[in-house]
């Protein structure tokens, strides 16, 4: 369970990680005056870059001198490893491993996308046996790091790298996705459910499909007539905010499909879910939401009343497995697939909606898992991994 | 958007001589024409062949349940519509070039019939089947455009004083978080919405003290703002702001107020009126700007620092005070838009959750030919066209989703070159002054 990231920063002592100011930031000046303020903007950089940057092993744990020689590292993108979503638990995935292996470990946070590929370099300079990079958007920084630096191990998340020493940490998300569609389609009243996304790109849309694929699933077989909106699976194309950040932009995305009567919303990307439970907040009407990633109802209270479910993507599993393995020596490059069946994905459980749900829909819902695992239902997505 | 000096048609007079000039501007009646094309291509070529048989209408909601005068919906048939909206274009076309040969300057208002022609005719057929919630469409289009107005403003009122603000994101930005960290210690938003200024003036003040006291290039000093207030703002928000969401993270948002009658106007009053109190001052800073700028001797002073510092200065203005407390009063204004994010639409604060917003909001200084109403127009237009992709995109529009993320700056891009012509900014924009 994940409760707060406030687990890494209570060690004021440890070193200060590897970044660099002229990684982060590089300009000129002929200005004198200009140095100081520059001084400043760069700090600030450095704060933001690696204000994760000290991250060790919890008080008690073993000293590394007894430790196996293995020091496993971790960049996250622009979303930090407080985003209540994938990178926070990829961040608990490694932690837990660490903790357990009795080392050392670095996890270091990408201000923006032009920290990506400075933040994997300085951890390559920093001698880390393993990189983990989280999510689709570093795939470029990775695929130049593992390429320069053979005698690396690498594991990324949701994207596949070609190359012996990149092991892809995937999920077939599209099968728990599609139980999200099945509940949604089962709990709503007017007819209508909604998702959207943050930016188009596989891990987002991946999510999608299967919602749809869901909702259609559930008016095949219980003769529903339950639309739902801001996907097409057929076209490819919907409804993004154009960014991961919970602004503005997301709140009128969501109100735009609250208008259309949607009353189950999922939006797909970090924390522009906040936006959307504000617009459901503002709306008066009872709507539902559906987390990704993780268990919103636990890593975020605040949205717990209007959470109907969540679709469960276990990051911090893949990840603890392969920093595990790869410490012990069994490190491929075959890529690691979460699936309904290995347990890398699944469905939260209702909590509050408990009572607001159908009774069989427990029951349905493990036929659908069980029809999904033996393959008899078709579950597709263009984004699936090896697709 | 108007017609620029440059599209003017207008006769003068050479230096030397006595004969006059025509000068003919193409401009506007090459612009309707490539729209007409446009439209023919997409309503008739390009057609709806998603749609099975049948002419599909689209159907505009004008009312919500909760407004007292309920108005019936508005369905209009795609085939007929898109018939007259095309003959209407093609006959303004024809209108628009005929009156530039005659060396007569497009007036205002054909244009913005045209462009609502064409709306109508693009709306209609891109929801085609489908509803297009009105009040939600223009609602949304103003949430997005509250923060880009108040950013405008500041941007107008710091460079018409002769300071470039590129900071404005970065106050934005700092206003959002400040709004949020002081609204939820004290519990009050009113007191959240005076820090936000606080935070943006303060932003200000380093840009002004740089910019000022030190003549260091005013654009590279903004771009340090940004990134800085963006480090520091992610810096805390993951220190501070995560661990103890409760206490520093989770504001009491202002409550939307509806003012009684206006609030009731069809369409228009639940978007306009029933709003947030700083949604209401928004509406208070656009006309006193505009009012202060151009009625007032402050604003006198302050456009003439702007053009001619020199000039201000022999005539005992002291510069260097007007473009410094001018530049922090722009600051104060932009971090109370900040506080939009966090007070009036999200309800707590997100890393970068500004989203480029005081980048567009720049733009639309530069769009608006650095006036106030101009600015705001501006970024109603950009504010309109976010709102429009993303409704359309929900409906289920043909348009690929990538290409409608793109929309807001192709209008803009198009507005700007189309439409705006020559922009000349305050001549003394940028320059730092040194008494000699």
């Amino acid at each position: 369970m994940i409760t707060g990231a406030n687990v890494k920063r209570n060690h004021p002592s440890a070193p200060a990680g590897p970044c660099f100011l002229e990684d982060t930031v590089t300009f000129t000046s002929r200005k004198t005056a200009l140095s100081g303020l520059a001084l400043i903007g760069a700090s600030a950089l450095v704060l933001a870059g690696c204000a994760a940057a000290p991250e060790e092993e919890t008080p008690g744990a073993a000293p590394t001198d007894e430790a196996p020689d293995f020091y496993p590292c971790m960049v996250s993108d622009a979303g930090g490893f407080d985003d209540k979503s994938f990178n926070q638990a990829g961040f608990m995935g490694l932690e837990d491993a660490a903790n357990d292996l009795g080392v050392e470990f670095n996890a270091v946070e990408s201000a923006d996308e032009n920290a990506y590929g400075p933040n994997v370099s300085s951890l390559v300079d920093e001698g880390c046996d393993l990189i983990v990079t989280v999510g689709f958007l570093l795939a470029e920084a990775t695929t130049e790091a593992s390429t320069a630096n053979p005698d690396i191990n690498f594991a990324i998340i949701d994207e596949f790298v070609e190359g012996e020493n990149v092991k892809p940490i995937q999920f077939n998300t599209v099968e728990a996705a599609f139980l999200a569609g099945y509940a949604a389609a089962s709990y709503s009243k007017t007819g209508f459910v909604g998702t959207f996304g943050g930016i188009q790109i596989p891990p987002v849309t991946i999510f999608m499909d299967g919602f749809v694929q869901g909702v259609e699933y559930h008016n095949e077989v219980k003769g529903t007539n339950v639309q739902a909106l801001g996907w097409d699976f057929d076209g490819q194309t919907g409804a993004f905010t154009g960014g991961f950040a919970p602004g503005t932009e997301a709140l009128t995305t969501a109100q735009g499909l609250i208008d259309q009567n949607v009353d189950v919303l999922m939006p797909v990307g970090g924390p522009i879910y906040q936006s959307a439970a504000e617009a459901i907040r503002d709306s008066d009407r009872e709507i539902a939401l559906i987390g990704v990633d993780s268990d919103v109802y636990e890593t975020d209270p605040s949205v717990a009343d209007l959470l109907l479910t969540s679709v469960l993507k276990n990051i911090a599993v893949g990840v603890y497995d392969v920093t595990t393995g790869a410490a012990e020596g069994n490190f491929d490059n075959t890529p690691f697939v979460g699936t309904l069946e290995n347990g890398g994905l699944g469905l939260a459980p209702f909590h509050d909606f408990e009572s607001k749900v159908s009774a069989e829909l427990a029951a349905e819902l493990e036929e659908v898992t069980a029809g999904i695992v033996a393959g008899d239902i078709e579950v597709t997505s263009p984004a699936s991994p090896g697709q | 958007m108007t017609a620029a000096p440059a599209t003017t048609a207008s006769a003068a007079t050479t230096p030397g001589g006595a004969s006059p000039i025509v000068v003919r501007s193409w401009k506007a009646p090459i612009a309707f024409a490539i729209f007409t094309v446009i439209a023919i291509l997409l309503f008739f070529i390009v057609g709806r062949p998603d749609l099975d048989g049948g002419n599909p209408t689209t159907i505009y909601r004008l009312s919500e349940a909760r407004d007292a005068i309920q108005l019936p919906p508005l369905t209009l048939g795609l085939a007929e519509t898109t018939i007259v909206v095309v003959i209407l274009m093609v006959a303004a076309t024809i209108g628009a070039f005929l009156l530039a040969r005659a060396a007569v300057r497009v007036p205002l208002w054909l244009t913005t019939i045209f462009a609502v022609l064409f709306l109508v005719g693009f709306l209609t057929w891109a929801a085609a089947g489908a509803t297009v919630p009105m009040i939600g469409l223009l609602a949304g289009a103003l949430t997005v455009s509250t923060p880009l107005i108040f950013g405008s403003l500041g941007g107008v009122i710091s460079e018409r004083v002769g300071v470039v603000n590129i900071a404005i994101e970065g106050q934005l930005l700092g206003g959002a978080f400040m709004a949020a960290m002081l609204g939820t210690l004290t519990g009050s938003p009113y007191v959240g919405l005076l820090g936000a200024m606080v935070a943006g003036a303060l932003v200000s003040f380093v840009l002004a003290a740089f910019a000022i006291k030190y003549f260091v290039d005013q654009v590279i000093v903004g771009v340090v703002l940004n990134v800085l207030v963006l480090g520091l703002t992610s810096f805390l928000y993951s220190t501070v702001m995560v661990p103890n969401a409760e206490t520093f993270n989770s504001p009491e948002k202002f409550e939307r107020i509806a003012i009684p009658l206006l609030s009731e106007i069809p369409v228009l009053g639940p978007i306009l009126f029933r709003q947030t109190v700083i949604v209401y001052l928004m509406y208070l800073a656009i006309f006193l700007v505009w009012f202060g700028l151009f009625k007032t001797r402050w604003g006198l002073r302050l456009r003439s620092v702007g053009e001619h510092p020199t000039a201000a200065d022999t005539v005992g203005i002291n510069v260097r005070a007007t473009r410094f407390w001018n530049v922090l009063l722009a600051g104060a204004i932009v971090g109370g838009g900040g506080a939009f994010f966090t007070l009036a639409a999200v309800g707590s604060f997100g890393k970068d959750m500004t989203n480029g917003a005081g980048f567009i909001a720049l733009a639309a200084v530069i769009f608006g030919r650095w006036d106030p109403i101009r600015a705001t127009l501006a970024a109603l237009l950009f504010g309109f066209a976010t709102n429009l992709q993303s409704t359309l995109s929900i409906v289920g529009s043909p348009v690929p989703s990538e290409f409608m993320l793109m929309l807001p700056y192709v209008v803009t891009i198009v507005a700007v070159a189309g439409f705006v012509g020559v922009s000349r900014p305050p001549a003394a924009s940028g320059k730092p002054y040194m008494k000699a």
